[in-house]
């Protein structure tokens, strides 16, 4: 027994039947003494657990990307009926949200800097007598552009509202007369169905990485991976072991998630629960080996920590695609997202859920998921080898 | 000096203390060089990283064609569509249901179908309609694209009841864009980038640092010593204030020669600003060291706080479209006020009489967390 502990951690599956078995065991072992660890830490089990639920319900009741309700202060200088009708309009769509009176548009840049308002609409004097008379009459919109998402929709809504009322015949114009523009898969264009999947992804790679990035850190910090390394315990069994009971932990939540989420937010899932599956693992599988090898590198929990967290949480967040469009990112930031695993974890889920995709048009992303999830594996074996030499 | 010459020795003792704690601090984290990259050169690289990344400007929306029409009123229409690049001619489908195939599969986000006859009722003016599809999978991306598109359409006149509109009378609204006028989002998006940045190396950081001194039983040693708890806290917690401030000043300095961030404040209001506001995270901190027996409990208590934290600072969505019972628990969390001050101050100029409500609810936060956590610390301690 130990000669075999030298070799390679495949060592025992190669002297046949009994090797295998004694192996399985040893790795069984290990994976009984984590869940332990898991276990017997049972405020660490209720925030991992709680987390996501804390998550999901913030981002599905609480954030919205739906920009409305822009704080809006109006500078009524002409004070007619039409312009009340004009500022009544904006308030009444639900778009802007009427938070401050101003007595002229000087007062406007003070809103302004103190973050009162975003945006101020200014009718001038006139205004009513030019519209009464058929005369074009402007009023003006000033848009806090700092936050330029926000700003272009203001600007969108404000000329939509404006066009709706200003019309020849305002019978027939109602404002739910818009233009021929529908979406698909997400009629509604809501947010939440969005963001399930991405919540799933997000709490995955913190969660399965975070934590693993700790486990072995932890041994060295304490000094019991020496113990470890006196028993006959190979490498990969260690790693395989440790690996089990987060991977199960990562089910969890995922199931967790998915459910809350079509339950609470009536997320449909159009897609095949196989491929859900499949790409569920191998993306825990790829976060794990993250978390793995940043815990074999650093060797304290600390460093392991953020070690993960640049590599694979913080990526995942800002890489993936879910709160920011790949498209917009310049050449070479397109291409280190390519190497994020996040990135075609959440086109699955995008499509599983949201489109109803199957293997068939998935294949890819999830054919990348493998390579990431055995590459990453591989790669935590190897370090961890090459630290015992 | 009014003071007894008691209480100055004593004030002597605790500087002295304090100094000596903070100078071993400074050495055990400057020695190892994975820890000082942590804390310096990580959130540097973030923010280059992510400032490229967090671009929110929706354009070149990868866009399917399918004019049945095919006369040159539909062409010239279309045309004009793809003018200003918020989208852009993928490709041409003889079929609507080409269309609706490729944004199944996710090859296009976007398609505009031209109904065949579109010519013959533009010109009798009899209610023309074109239809445009949208990928609503990304919500944010699918409301700019389908504003642009509604304003696009309203501005042809098409699809509105009157057709074509004459132009020139009624109302209409002129818009003026202020402070950030090429609506870049980097530039919005910065001071939330280095709250979140800072809230690790101060918050995580400490509440990890001192779970780890009270796993391997160091700081019951120290306390042994006539070094007061408090004394002993403010030592370890203090140098990471100087690696946020170090962090803060870095990365001013690279938003501003990469990413075009104005600086347009005063340099004291954001000083003050970041004082107060890495005072408030040490203090978050701290508090989820002493509530916390191991590092792991540490670490996701971190996280516990610090992901929601980040949701409800209006970083990445907007406070006001937030429901009305979630935004008075927005008060709470020191990152909206952070960002507000660092908001305010480089986009707006704002002066400390326009972010006072901000700079006060910072001050209370944070001594109010710096209270609560360092009584309890001693208090586990004692």
């Amino acid at each position: 027994v130990r000669g075999r502990r030298h070799r390679d951690g495949e060592g025992g599956a190669r002297e046949g039947g009994v090797g295998v078995n004694q192996s399985l065991r040893r790795t069984r072992a290990i994976a009984h003494k984590e869940v332990l660890h898991i276990i017997r830490d049972a405020r660490a089990v209720y925030m991992a657990l709680g987390l996501p639920v804390v998550m999901l319900m913030l981002f599905g009741y609480g954030i919205s990307q739906d920009v409305d309700h822009i704080s809006m202060g109006v500078a009524d200088e002409d004070r007619t009926p039409a312009s009340r009708r004009l500022s009544e309009a904006l308030a009444a769509s639900g778009d802007f949200a009427r938070e401050a009176d101003l007595a002229s548009a000087d007062g406007a840049e003070a809103a302004f800097r103190s973050g009162r308002v975003r945006t101020v609409l200014v009718v001038p004097r006139g205004y009513g007598r030019d519209l009464a008379r058929g005369l074009p009459a402007a009023a003006q919109l000033l848009v806090d552009g700092s936050d330029g998402a926000t700003a272009t929709i203001a600007m969108g809504d404000a000329a939509g509202i404006v066009k709706a009322t200003s019309s020849a015949r305002p019978a027939r114009a109602s404002l739910g007369q818009g233009p021929r523009v529908r979406a698909r898969f997400n009629p509604a264009m809501r947010s939440a169905y969005n963001m399930v999947s991405g919540v799933i992804v997000l709490i995955l790679a913190m969660v399965a990485s975070l934590l693993a990035s700790l486990t072995i850190a932890r041994e060295w910090e304490r000094g019991s991976m020496e113990q470890l390394f006196a028993t006959p315990v190979g490498r990969l069994e260690i790693i395989v072991g440790k690996l089990i009971p987060y991977a199960g932990l990562g089910f969890v939540q995922t199931l967790l998630v998915i459910t809350l989420g079509s339950y609470m937010f009536d997320v449909p899932i159009h897609g095949s629960l196989v491929t859900l599956f499949v790409s569920s693992t191998l993306f825990l599988l790829a976060m794990l080996g993250t978390g793995l090898t940043a815990s074999i590198i650093a060797k304290s929990q600390l460093v392991a920590v953020q070690f993960a967290m640049l590599v694979s949480y913080m990526p995942v967040a800002m890489l993936s695609g879910f709160m920011f469009p790949i498209e917009n990112m310049p050449w070479w930031l397109r291409g280190v997202s390519m190497a994020v695993p996040g990135r075609y974890y959440l086109t699955t889920l995008r499509g599983v859920l949201l489109k109803g995709n199957g293997l068939d048009v998935l294949a890819r992303d999830v054919l990348a998921l493998a390579v990431f999830a055995a590459a990453l594996l591989a790669l935590a074996v190897w370090r961890f080898r090459r630290r015992l030499a | 000096m009014a003071l007894p010459q008691e209480a100055r020795v004593k004030i002597v003792v605790i500087m002295q203390s304090l100094f000596n704690v903070m100078k071993k601090e400074l050495s055990q984290t400057m020695r190892d060089r994975r820890m000082l990259s942590t804390l310096i050169i990580s959130p540097v690289l973030q923010l280059v990283v992510f400032g490229y990344a967090i671009d929110l400007d929706v354009d070149r929306i990868p866009t399917v064609v399918c004019d049945q029409d095919g006369t040159p009123r539909s062409r010239d229409l279309i045309q004009a569509f793809f003018a200003d690049r918020t989208f852009l001619r993928h490709e041409d489908v003889p079929d609507p249901c080409d269309a609706q195939n490729a944004l199944e599969s996710g090859n296009a986000a976007a398609a505009i179908i031209v109904p065949r006859g579109f010519a013959l009722r533009v010109a009798r003016a009899d209610a023309p309609e074109v239809q445009v599809l949208v990928d609503g999978t990304d919500a944010t991306r699918a409301q700019v694209a389908a504003n642009a598109a509604s304003q696009f359409l309203l501005v042809h006149g098409i699809g509105t009841e009157t057709g074509v509109e004459s132009a020139g009378t009624g109302a209409s609204l002129a818009f003026r864009v202020m402070y950030n006028e090429r609506l870049k989002t980097p530039v919005y998006m910065l001071p939330g980038v280095l709250a979140t940045l800072l809230l690790n190396v101060t918050a995580l950081v400490t509440a990890m640092g001192l779970a780890r001194e009270r796993e391997t039983g160091t700081l019951e040693q120290v306390l042994v010593t006539p070094i007061r708890p408090s004394v002993l806290l403010a030592g370890k917690c203090l140098p990471y204030v100087l690696f946020g401030l170090i962090d803060i000043l870095a990365i001013l300095l690279l938003g501003n020669l990469i990413f075009d961030v104005p600086f347009r404040g005063s340099f004291l209001v954001i000083a003050l600003g970041s004082f107060l506001y890495l005072f408030s995270t040490l203090g978050i901190g701290i508090f989820i060291a002493a509530f916390s027996s191991s590092q792991q409990q540490a670490m996701l208590g971190a996280f516990a706080f610090m992901l929601p934290a980040m949701l409800l600072s209006g970083f990445m969505s907007p406070i006001s479209s937030m429901p009305p019972w979630l935004r008075p628990f927005t008060m709470l969390i020191p990152m909206r006020h952070y960002i507000e001050i660092m908001r305010g101050c480089l986009l707006k100029g704002a002066g400390i009489h326009d972010l006072a409500q901000q700079m006060i609810a910072l001050t209370a936060l944070g001594a109010g967390i710096l209270g609560i956590s360092v009584a309890r610390f001693r208090k586990r301690l004692a």
